[in-house]
């Protein structure tokens, strides 16, 4: 998981924090203790519609909050607590779809955004981190029906099955071509590192990237 | 009517229709159902292997904001037999709140003892830990042929006996299980959007839970994430969602989290064994006798297929095979792509090439199972000249032929162990079979429009099989179209009857439906147009695009011919008919790898897989079916693996990031080969490409090191392990 993410508000060493709650308890938890979070007894958020402690740093939450995102080029509001994801903001609140919730942990790449011209898992970070910059999602690479090469290239060498992993295929491999125009097969696949398909689907895959490379892949 | 003998759209590669909304995130899984107003709902789980409710108390949870709705799943007093057994499912406005809610669910337990390892369960004298008097460990079948003791193991110049096993692997569906349930403002009508394998199947499940009539309940999956064989029902989830639905007035959704979905989302059963194989000094296979075992967790039922033992090579003329059932602590077995036959297939050629390694000099493992195919059976090429039975020696010889030019095996093969070096090359081959025939049952509806469009309907579902493209590919080889001309709606219950997707029947099930549809579409189409032409129906035939008159030998475009039709449609339906499809493939596969043997790490580095199945609908998607079994089966092979903890009695990887699935960058170069017979008529592909791939990569491994690795996934601590057991290091 990517400290990076972690709220800058200083833990109390409390189960809460100034806001009414730490990162650990929003996100979803490690190993066995994501079974267990939701089993145990843990003490609940008895902050959860508790104000800020006389001395403690006035933040946003634990209530829902206005929150505006720039998504594909539009601006998005919504009311959501501070603990949303990236990822359940837009799949919850805005009803943009194509980034998926699998793994939820930064580990699958079925989230991937992005963000700011970069790739991004948008199940490890806040909706709140991602204000004021410019997100993208798989729905932005198609003008009416004009695919986007990446994507159609996805599309014409069959590399997609169940496609739930597609969307963020696509958006880490657009991410590659973006930052360097005329990358090797290899680095493409090095971009795709964070990314993980159960139909098995690397084979067509790899045809379509040699097909965006210009190169030929087998005699 | 047969399949057209000339054809111009079936069997060709067709990109599926559905590819450019899914690669663009626009296509909506279940998961992405946001209904107005929509609740969502989870379910608390008994975080211990083996445990009695005492208590559940919903005081404090009640007082959540944003609360608003539970349904019990059970009882206090109840005992649960694995770690995520359901408890209460609850509902909040926002998927937030239903955490905290969750959270807040106070349940009492009593601790009850339990086993996660077949090894324990499998101890002289284990008390049981599944509640009453049930044993953990029973029988699962045995068979002999006769005099096995007294003659199996005559006249045989070399026996291996040595024990081999494969674990417990998790379905790890990236959408995971879980509905939308929405009732209408009577509560008389549900909607579920549902992540199903059999949609008419879960609607009349929902119908028969709620005592309603089946036509009121609409189950919709227009696309789903992921399923090889754990998503035939609404499952606990489903029919809690559907009962906060009801109470809550309100839609609702509940689809599991990873660690749901790994822990209770289904499991491949473990099977593991002595195998004692003998061959004859000409290299003939004589006997297999095999004492083995598995989990189907807190299931029941075997874990290979016991009349499948020795896989492939059943002509074996010595057979003896005992196998037992051990039940652990653990979420029940279901389903996962081709049951039985991936565990069948390894526990019998990891011990054909072991065999084959004892001769002086070691046989080349392709030539020794050339030498021990099973024959064409002569009562099956009288009766039925075109089953699996009747061919398979011809198809196996033909496959390996073809496996051993694909792989340059002849170059490759080496005598076990035999590659110098730190990292050793070695290839190893495996074959399997399965069934894949089609049934009655699949309603196939085709609608011709006046203005030249075309509907076809089913209620079936698409689990990334591109079952869409396969009957858009039919209707228009029928119709002279191209298959985006077709507009393809499934996934609706109200569509009509359709075979859940189990078994690899969905192609060859509806694929004959949809000619059998489009045929009488078609026959209707003409006698509608016919008069309006001064033409006989007989007279009329369709060409690429066109529609021709035989009398005159006049045609018209499509468009202009529709036209024809006026305010009237042409409707045709159809279901599955005798002699368009068919069962039982067979199918070879070679893995080559690269062992480091001072680190233990396997690449698998090129995998060839030849595969037959029958009539290909569509070239494009066999090859993608193909490819993508082989990838399940390499990651059974050097991944996967359910790992338990004895002491809490937990799954320690309920997750993606140690619960190991190959990305891109581990991926061997993967050649298929579909070996087209058309006149076999269509066979389902789906299951039989992820049966032998771990038993080849276990032969190449064997291959490379010349010491067999006992147990998959072949991971550095266990090739480690097999290196330093070995006596007399070379």
């Amino acid at each position: 998981m990517n400290d990076h993410t972690e709220p800058d508000q200083p833990a109390t060493g409390k189960a809460t924090n100034g806001n009414g709650m730490s990162r650990r308890q929003f996100m979803k938890g490690s190993g066995v203790a994501a079974a267990a979070t939701a089993l145990t007894q843990a003490p609940l958020l008895e902050a959860s519609a508790a104000q800020p402690a006389a001395g403690e740093v006035p933040g946003m939450g634990p209530a829902a909050g206005r929150l505006t995102l720039n998504v594909n080029g539009q601006k998005m509001t919504t009311n959501i607590e501070p603990r949303v994801t990236l990822l359940d903001a837009l799949r919850n609140y805005l009803d943009v779809t194509g980034c998926k919730r699998v793994c939820d942990r930064g580990s699958c790449g079925a989230c991937t955004v992005m963000l700011d011209g970069k790739p991004v898992y948008s199940c490890s970070m806040l909706a709140l981190e991602a204000q004021g910059k410019p997100i993208r999602t798989a729905e932005s690479l198609v003008q009416g029906e004009k695919l986007d090469p990446v994507p159609a290239a996805f599309a014409r060498y069959d590399a997609q099955q169940c496609g739930f992993c597609t969307p963020g295929f696509v958006v880490a491999m657009k991410a590659v071509f973006e930052q360097n125009a005329k990358p090797s097969p290899a680095e493409v696949e090095r971009g795709l590192a964070g990314n993980i398909c159960r139909c098995g689907t690397y084979e067509q895959m790899r045809d379509a990237i040699y097909a965006l490379c210009n190169q030929k892949r087998r005699s | 009517m047969p399949w057209p003998s000339k054809r111009r759209v079936i069997g060709t590669k067709v990109p599926r229709l559905d590819a450019p909304v899914k690669a663009t995130g626009r296509a909506k899984y279940s998961f992405d159902i946001n209904r107005p107003g929509m609740l969502h709902a989870r379910i608390v789980r008994c975080p211990h292997a083996h445990a009695r409710v005492k208590s559940i108390d919903t005081a404090a949870a009640e007082k959540i904001p944003g609360f608003r709705a539970f349904h019990l799943l059970v009882k206090p007093g109840v005992e649960l037999l694995f770690a995520g057994a359901e408890i209460i499912a609850v509902c909040a406005d926002t998927e937030e709140h239903c955490e905290d809610v969750a959270r807040a669910v106070r349940v009492a337990y009593e601790v009850l003892p339990h086993l996660v390892k077949e090894e324990d369960a499998l101890r002289p004298n284990q008390q049981g830990t599944l509640g009453g008097n049930d044993p953990n460990v029973g029988p699962g079948g045995e068979f002999a042929t006769a005099n096995f003791d007294a003659q199996a193991f005559q006249n045989v110049a070399h026996t291996v006996e040595a024990r081999y096993g494969v674990p417990v692997i998790c379905h790890q569906c990236l959408e995971s299980h879980g509905q939308v349930a929405e009732w209408d403002k009577d509560l008389a009508n549900l909607t579920v959007y549902a992540s199903t394998q059999a949609v008419p199947l879960v609607a009349g499940q929902y119908a028969q839970y709620f005592k309603i009539p089946v036509t009121r309940v609409k189950c919709i999956t227009h696309y789903m994430g992921g399923g090889f064989g754990s998503k035939f029902n609404p499952g606990p989830e489903g029919l809690a969602v559907a009962e906060l639905a009801r109470k809550t007035r309100a839609p609702v959704k509940l689809m599991l989290d990873r660690a749901e979905e790994v822990t209770v989302g289904g499991q491949r059963p473990s099977a593991a064994g002595t195998v004692k194989i003998a061959a004859t000094k000409d290299g003939v296979v004589r006997a297999y006798e095999v004492d083995c075992y598995g989990s189907p967790g807190v299931g029941r039922g075997a874990t290979v297929n016991m009349q499948y033992l020795p896989y492939v090579y059943s002509h074996i003329p010595f057979i003896k095979r005992k196998h037992r059932v051990v039940r652990l602590n653990i979420q029940t077995a279901r389903a996962m792509r081709a049951p039985g036959h991936p565990q069948n297939c390894y526990l019998t050629d990891q011990a054909l090439d072991d065999l084959a390694a004892r001769f002086n000099p070691p046989i080349d493992t392709l030539q020794f199972r050339l030498r021990n195919l099973p024959p064409n059976d002569p009562d099956a090429a009288k009766n039925a000249p075109l089953s699996y039975l009747a061919l398979r020696h011809t198809i196996y010889t033909r496959e390996i032929e073809i496996a051993r030019k694909l792989s340059q095996w002849d170059k490759k093969w080496h005598a076990p162990g035999a590659d110098k070096g730190v990292v050793k090359r070695g290839i190893g081959m495996a074959l399997h079979t399965w069934g894949g025939g089609g049934g009655v049952n699949n309603d196939v509806r085709v609608t011709i429009s006046a203005d030249g469009s075309v509907l076809c309907q089913c209620s079936t579902q698409d689990l990334g099989t591109a079952e869409r493209t396969v009957l858009a590919i039919v209707v228009a080889e029928v119709l002279g179209l191209e298959p985006r001309d077709i507009t393809v709606q499934i996934g609706e219950s109200p569509f009509g009857r359709s075979t859940p997707s189990g078994g690899s029947t969905t192609c060859p099930g509806t694929a004959p439906a949809a000619l059998n549809a489009a045929n009488a579409a078609r026959d209707a189409f003409f006698r509608a147009i016919a008069p309006r032409l001064n033409a006989q129906p007989g007279d009329l035939v369709i060409e690429p695009g066109r529609v021709v008159n035989r009398g005159n030998n006049e045609g018209m475009p499509w468009r202009q011919a529709c036209a024809r039709l006026g305010q009237n449609t042409s409707v045709g339906t159809g279901d599955w008919t005798p002699g368009l499809s068919l069962q039982g493939v067979g199918g070879v596969q070679t893995a080559e790898v690269a062992v480091d043997t001072e680190t233990g790490v396997v690449r698998c580095t090129k995998i060839v897989a030849v595969q037959d199945c029958g009539l290909v609908i569509n070239k494009l998607g066999c090859e993608s079916q193909t490819a993508g079994g082989v990838i399940m089966g390499l990651n059974y092979a050097l991944f996967e693996e359910a790992i338990f903890d004895r002491t809490t009695g937990r799954q320690v990887n309920p997750n993606m990031e140690f619960y190991k699935l190959g990305g891109i960058q581990d991926m061997p170069d993967i050649v298929v080969h579909m070996m087209d017979m058309p006149e076999r008529g269509v066979i389902g592909i789906g299951e039989p490409p992820t049966i032998a791939t771990c038993a080849a990569v276990g032969n190449a491994v064997f291959n490379a090191i010349g010491v067999r690795v006992p147990n998959a996934p072949f991971t550095p601590d266990r090739v480690l392990a097999a290196l330093a057991s070995r006596k007399g290091n070379r």
